[in-house]
């Protein structure tokens, strides 16, 4: 999957947005995220791979303690995919590229 | 200096370079923007103005290069540049019997982003079910 599908696979669930909204105040140790969620944690677990897929999440030793902390920035491609130029030239782009398809059928059925 | 946005797009269309360099600034085009226009002016060539308007929006441009058929840049204005020119690039390669396409379109001032938020996430949940059917019948 590309990464724009890795994030909204990671923010559809709102276990994972919770964990996001939780590391936006800080980062924060493993069983401190996991606490406020009422799940297992070997659900947190596969939370935290998903967000770590989306690039959301970064994780960095210190000391004997991995410390999880949240990056934002990936979510600014949701911002731009929704963005309403993005949605502009999509669409151009796509009937522009359709035009040439039925150009081409038409020339091969004479 | 306010922050600005860069969108770039790609698309590999089964025709030569010069075909998709013709067809892009041809108002007859489905899917150029002078096709979408209810009005439009167009005069291309270097320092040539353009002029199109669609649902009560004007857009202003100039062409900055045309290097026919690899590649033609013009400024954009619109009601959301705030006045400011912000910049369309569009270049074509070959690529064996197509070309690539692509189309980057930059300095876009970041306020737009706030603007373009709301309607875009109910325009995208008016079209995401749309777009599923679409793409599962491919």
């Amino acid at each position: 999957m590309d990464q724009l599908s890795d994030i909204l696979t990671a923010i559809s669930h709102p276990s994972r947005r919770a964990i996001l909204g939780q590391l936006a105040r800080g980062p924060a140790r493993f069983l401190d995220v996991a606490e406020p969620l009422d799940v297992s944690l070997n659900a947190v677990t596969k939370h935290l791979k998903l967000l770590e897929r989306a690039g959301l999440i970064s994780r960095e030793k210190h000391g004997r303690e991995v410390m999880i902390s949240v990056r934002a920035q990936p979510l600014q491609m949701v911002a731009n995919w929704v963005h309403e130029y993005e949605r502009f030239w999509n669409e151009s782009l796509d009937q522009f590229e359709q035009y040439f398809k039925d150009k081409k059928k038409k020339e091969k059925k004479r | 200096m306010t922050k600005t946005l860069d969108f770039k797009f790609e698309r590999t269309i089964l025709a030569s370079p010069g075909e998709v360099f013709d067809a892009w600034m041809n108002p007859e085009v489905p899917g150029t923007t002078w096709q979408k226009a209810e009005k439009f002016k167009l005069d291309v060539k270097v320092d040539g103005l353009y002029y199109w308007h669609i649902n009560g929006k004007s857009i202003y441009g100039r062409f900055t290069e045309i290097e026919r058929p690899s590649r033609i840049q013009y400024t954009w204005v619109s009601p959301n540049t705030l006045g400011l020119e912000s910049t369309v690039t569009v270049t074509f390669s070959k690529k064996g019997e197509s070309t690539l396409m692509t189309l980057q379109h930059s300095g876009l001032p970041d306020h737009e982003l706030a603007m373009g938020h709301e309607k875009g996430w109910t325009h995208f949940l008016d079209i995401f079910p749309n777009q599923f059917g679409m793409r599962k019948s491919f």
